[in-house]
């Protein structure tokens, strides 16, 4: 990467930053820089203005099924991965999929997945790995069952490098929110389509909560599926807003977007 | 020298050593010099025992109550060869588990004399020549010439004529017995707190591990006795994922186990778990430390190897089947379901 020579630091800071290469570069006299965890997207790691999810904090992903929050999660664990870092899915749920993980970029190797009996069992499990300051991102996919104990996993965060990121229900979520660091709404907006493939969604993210930033940061991530990531890198000046896919002809595939 | 040979048939060629091993450790009690022959048959220096066992039948008793294990044949002669014959002979009564036959000192060729030929560990050619020269009992080969015999049939038949005539230089090879530390605290008073179980626990294992790391040594397994105040003794045996000499590692690991076991159902619940008077520590299956070399440019790596300790922990506190990885196997295969495979951490093949 080259940058303009006669531009000055901060500014050099802030194109840092906004391409996601904050780390490293020391920070200004009087600049307060939180430690974080990329997402795995620029856009919402500068609309959350800590670089990414801060760590030693709660971030609730509020989002209805099939609007991207598991999609998400994918992204930050493969993310935090490709820094170095190690990550943990607590799947209480039993829904883990670790087909769809690994071609979302997802390292299984360096992935400990951890299946509780109970919802209490899956508090305890995460208190435990959160103690061992060994983790980076650990996610919490919780079911409707669960019972946890929010104040317990509030009382180890701050002292921990470690992100969770909670995946549950509307009525847990809810539970949470006093203790969370962070929220972040997820709102599908549109399909992305090769063809007659669905290969992904369009979802704006609105951060709706933040313990140590302003609130309101907004960003729309495209989240692929499966080999959604390559399918990105080859096609990324295709996207046609709002263009019905049937009328791609089929020898010049292209991405295309359909409304939700 | 007097030599016991035992026999178990039903070990031999058994795969799983550990019940086997168990055993040997077990005939250590009886004597200093056990030798294992091969995996169900071990041969006993028994020279000497009588006047604290008796009788060498009484002494071919106490082995086999020792080994605790049937059904067993068991046989006493001067050498190595005369007892494994003699338990090779020796026929169990109707209904025993156990037969012994004992070949008196001093008298190995008179009683091998008129036994048939074919008893000789020799090949199938050499019998076959035996018996082209009519010899049919151990007796008559022991009885030509050494010079005729070594003419006749070389090195091996001058070997079988020395083993016809009761005669086998071959030592004893004790196997080196496994080395174990222990060491134990007393509480007086009794504990009753964990704080102090903890403290006497790391000192413990401190004190064991500086002994082993000056030898370049570490423990594979640990063992925990807590001696209980009118009650019994509570163990917990720890096999470490790997040989390492961290004794905070050790004693963390126990305590994970410990509290795990006093929370099970079978042993009651902490409420009313009684006072300790006194903890044993005991480090066996000693080998160099674990040396591995970890994949360059994977930076997790090292973190990863730091979080299999962590996960022994939880293992040991929340039981099996909760820690998993994933592989994804099978890619192209067409059900999802398919495709990935978990496994189980510490379970991993290979």
């Amino acid at each position: 990467m080259t940058l303009p020579a006669a531009q000055p630091l901060p500014e050099v800071l802030d194109a840092l930053r906004e391409r996601g290469l904050r780390r490293g570069v020391a920070p200004l006299p009087g600049e307060v820089v939180i430690p974080a965890v990329p997402t795995g997207h620029a856009a919402l790691d500068a609309a959350l203005a800590t670089g990414g999810w801060p760590r030693g904090a709660l971030a609730v992903l509020d989002a209805a099924p099939g609007h991207g929050a598991t999609s998400l999660a994918h992204d930050s664990v493969a993310a935090a991965q490709a820094a170095g870092g190690l990550a943990a899915w607590v799947d209480l749920s039993g829904t883990f999929d670790a087909a769809l993980a690994a071609r979302r970029g997802v390292r299984l190797e360096w992935l400990l997945l951890i299946r509780p009996a109970d919802g209490a069992e899956a508090i305890e499990l995460a208190a435990w790995l959160i103690r061992s300051h060994l983790l980076d991102v650990l996610v919490l996919d919780l079911d409707g069952s669960a019972v946890p104990r929010w104040d317990r996993l509030a009382a180890l965060l701050p002292r921990s490098d470690a992100t969770v990121l909670l995946l549950a229900p509307p009525a847990l979520r809810q539970a949470a929110g006093r203790v969370a660091g962070v929220r972040v709404q997820l709102e599908r907006r549109a399909w992305l389509a090769v063809g007659r493939d669905l290969v992904g969604l369009r979802t704006a993210a609105s951060v709706t909560r933040h313990r140590w930033a302003l609130a309101g940061g907004t960003a729309e991530l495209d989240l692929y599926f499966g080999e959604g990531r390559r399918i990105d890198a080859l096609l990324p000046a295709l996207a046609v807003p709002q263009a019905p896919a049937l009328e791609q002809p089929e020898e010049l595939p292209a991405l295309t977007v359909l409304s939700a | 020298m007097r030599v016991l040979a035992l026999v178990w048939p039903t070990l031999r060629g058994l795969e799983d050593a550990a019940p086997w091993e168990a055993l040997l450790d077990r005939l250590d009690d009886l004597s200093p010099r056990v030798e294992a022959l091969e995996t169900g048959v071990a041969l006993v220096d028994v020279t000497g025992l009588e006047p604290t066992h008796g009788s060498e039948r009484r002494v071919a008793a106490r082995a086999v109550a020792l080994a605790g294990m049937d059904p067993v044949r068991a046989g006493i002669g001067d050498n190595r060869w005369l007892a494994s014959l003699a338990a090779r002979l020796a026929v169990p009564d109707r209904d025993a588990r156990a037969a012994c036959r004992i070949l008196p000192a001093g008298e190995g060729r008179a009683t091998l004399a008129p036994l048939p030929i074919g008893l000789l560990p020799a090949e199938l050619a050499t019998r076959d020549r035996f018996s082209l020269f009519g010899l049919t009992t151990m007796g008559q080969l022991a009885g030509l010439p050494r010079s005729a015999v070594s003419a006749q049939f070389g090195a091996e038949g001058e070997r079988l004529q020395a083993l016809a005539r009761g005669e086998d230089p071959r030592p004893l090879t004790p196997r080196p017995r496994p080395e174990r530390l222990a060491t134990t605290a007393r509480f007086e008073p009794p504990a009753a707190g964990t704080t102090e179980i903890t403290l006497a626990l790391r000192r413990a294992a401190t004190a064991l591990t500086d002994r082993l790391e000056g030898r370049y040594l570490a423990p594979g397994r640990a063992i925990l006795t807590l001696l209980r105040d009118a009650a019994p003794p509570l163990s917990v045996v720890l096999s470490l994922p790997e040989s390492s000499t961290d004794p905070d590692w050790i004693a963390r690991l126990l305590l994970a186990r410990l509290e795990a076991s006093v929370r099970s159902p079978d042993t009651g619940t902490d409420e009313d778990e009684p006072a300790i008077t006194a903890l044993t520590l005991v480090l066996d299956r000693l080998a160099p430390p674990a040396a591995r070399q970890l994949p360059a440019f994977e930076p997790q790596t090292g973190r990863w190897e730091e979080l299999r300790w962590s996960m022994e922990r939880v293992a040991a506190r929340f039981g099996p089947g909760r820690l998993w990885r994933a592989t994804v196997d099978r890619p192209a295969a067409a059900r999802p379901e398919l495709q990935a495979r978990l496994v189980e951490i510490g379970h991993e093949p290979g």
